[in-house]
């Protein structure tokens, strides 16, 4: 019984993450076309961490070994893909160690972590190496604005009129920032990917994205056209990446699509205020972990209400 | 009331490791959390701890038994603060260890703890001043262990020293120097006491109840236990767990409707919001 939970789980696993695998696979491959070997050897030390910590940590915990179980290396592709380039390597190896032994590990896997574990590593290394994680000098000569990132411009108010000649590299990624979730092109491709294999769970991101853009246009950051404040907000650190790989997390997501709107629409609102107001150029990962907290309520909040609907109407149906 | 031949190690052996106050109970973590940075003040917090709690707990003891309850719970947080703040006063000035800095506001929060509320209250009061102190003493060495471990730890991870000594690590974690990383290590050691008594204690990973009953057998020597105590090793598995009363389905269009708004109530109390206002249920 338990051996055919086990493998139930590992199929299900691999079918979830082996979908993320492909997604990211193109955020991976802009990463190499732009940073190369640097990205390559941060890229192989998170998968390496991930996968020797699980396995060390289930064989202390005496439970078997999946190499199927997709998340490890998804996780370290996850945390390789939003670190700048030249960062030290153990630096993405405290993240992936993280993320599974604090966050994958005790709450039984991937598909039971109440947590995103990639954005908890990600988390983590940000409070551990803030100045690490948000240098972006390294190959910066060939990007649009140097080493100067979406973020920091826009933290500082710095505007950018957007024109025919620059839109192309801002939403191609060709600024300086994490070294590959700055194309946003991919990012829809992505959308699309996730739209024919889980239908639902874009709604978080549809949810995120438009309180990301309506914070933008409510509250911007610099002083632009209300087109420009979404295009760059949008367009900067990782928020588009973490929108539609690490919100749509399978274990994390309410069970509703509703929920869904609502979950994504928080962490958007949460991001937007961190962004805004927080010590971090790119808060988005604090703001997943903090909507996981969320998630329970908004759940609890829709099986009441749903409840009491229904009895409501057979009350009037008698 | 209480046995006269329970000695000093069993009661350190129940009080230290399988109720320890802070990885099985729970009680007292702000301090630990908030205060616990460096090894030195983890010290000073561990013989801050061990004086205000051995000190209250024999005066609740010995003097406390005929005062109403009402009366005692605020005499041990003002016996509590009445010691500890001269401890600091004098760790502070008359050693080099500066702990209020890091400390600050959680002072008044070490002095008046719920370790301190609860073993007075629960045990204090219904033992005899031998036991009492027994008690106290055995909690606070095991409430220390636990601080001066997290102390070291996040010292050496968070700051790259140990005691003032400047260690040549190649990697500084400062997270660990903040209180989620405390509250994480603190998880691990949590599961792994736990692990450790499960496996000294009842042989096996799952506890089952026959060991359960044993163990309780073996560990209860005697003293009158509390009943918040009693809690951790009455758990019941699934067999032993009466079978829910099967509620009666509603009939009536007002008993759906109550029952709708049972559900209700059921959320918000689930998120810790009571729904009725005062006056609300009459």
């Amino acid at each position: 019984m338990a051996n055919n939970a086990a493998k139930q789980n590992t199929v299900r696993s691999s079918r979830i993450f082996g979908d993320y695998l492909i997604m990211i696979a193109a955020p991976c491959l802009v990463a190499v076309w732009y940073y190369g070997a640097q990205f390559v050897s941060v890229a192989a030390t998170g998968v390496l961490t991930a996968l020797i910590c699980d396995f060390a940590a289930k064989a202390i915990l005496g439970k078997t070994f999946h190499l199927r179980d997709f998340s490890n290396i998804f996780i370290g592709l996850a945390i390789a893909v939003m670190l700048p380039a030249g960062i030290p390597l153990y630096v993405p190896a405290a993240a992936a160690a993280f993320a599974v032994l604090a966050v994958k590990i005790p709450f039984g896997g991937a598909l039971h972590a109440p947590f995103v574990p990639a954005a908890a590593g990600f988390a983590f290394i940000s409070v551990c190496f803030k100045e690490l994680i948000f240098d972006y000098n390294v190959a910066s000569e060939t990007k649009l604005f140097g080493a100067q990132s979406l973020g920091s411009m826009l933290s500082k108010g710095q505007s950018v009129y957007i024109s025919a000649a620059n839109v192309f590299d801002i939403i191609a990624g060709n600024v300086a920032g994490p070294m590959g979730t700055g194309c946003g092109i991919l990012m829809l491709a992505c959308c699309v990917y996730l739209f024919v294999r889980r239908k639902t769970a874009l709604l978080a991101t549809l949810g995120f994205v438009a309180a990301c853009a309506v914070c933008a246009i409510v509250s911007p950051r610099i002083n632009a056209s209300a087109f420009t404040s979404v295009v760059l907000e949008l367009s900067a650190g990782s928020l588009m990446f973490a929108g539609v790989f690490l919100l749509t997390d399978y274990a994390t997501l309410p069970h509703n699509g509703i929920n869904r709107v609502i979950y994504g629409a928080v962490c958007g609102v949460i991001c937007m205020g961190m962004r805004k107001m927080g010590v971090f150029e790119e808060p988005v990962c604090f703001a997943i972990l903090l909507a996981n907290g969320f998630r329970p309520v908004l759940d609890s909040a829709f099986k009441a209400l749903s409840s009491v609907s229904f009895k409501r109407k057979e009350a009037a149906e008698k | 009331m209480s046995n006269t031949n329970i000695s000093f190690k069993d009661m350190l052996v129940k009080g230290a490791l399988i109720f320890n106050p802070v990885l099985i109970q729970l009680v007292g973590l702000c301090p630990v959390v908030a205060a616990s940075t460096t090894l030195a003040g983890s010290v000073a917090l561990s013989v801050a701890l061990f004086v205000e709690l051995t000190a209250t707990c024999v005066i609740a003891s010995a003097l406390f038994k005929k005062v109403p309850r009402w009366v005692r719970v605020p005499l041990y947080l003002i016996i509590g603060l009445a010691l500890i703040c001269p401890i600091l006063w004098y760790i502070e000035t008359k050693t080099l260890i500066n702990i209020s800095l890091g400390m600050k506001i959680y002072i008044p929060l070490i002095a008046i703890n719920s370790v301190t509320a609860v073993h007075c209250e629960q045990f204090a009061v219904k033992n005899s001043v031998r036991h009492a102190f027994y008690d106290a003493a055995a909690v606070s060495i095991g409430a220390s262990a636990v601080m001066l471990i997290v102390g070291a730890t996040r010292e050496i991870f968070g700051s790259g020293s140990l005691a003032g000594v400047k260690l040549e690590l190649p990697v500084i974690f400062k997270g660990m120097a903040m209180p989620f990383g405390c509250l994480i290590l603190l998880g691990f050691m949590a599961a792994g006491l736990k692990a450790f008594l499960n496996y000294r204690y009842l042989g096996e990973d799952e506890a089952e109840p026959d060991d359960i009953q044993e163990a309780e057998k073996i560990l209860d020597s005697g003293v009158e236990e509390v009943e918040i105590f009693d809690e951790f090793w009455s758990e019941q598995t699934e067999e032993e767990q009466p079978e829910p009363e099967e509620k009666a389905q509603p009939e009536t269009k007002e008993e759906i409707r109550d029952s709708a708004n049972e559900d209700i109530e059921d959320f918000f109390r689930s998120i810790g919001i009571d729904y009725y206002e005062k006056g609300d249920e009459q």
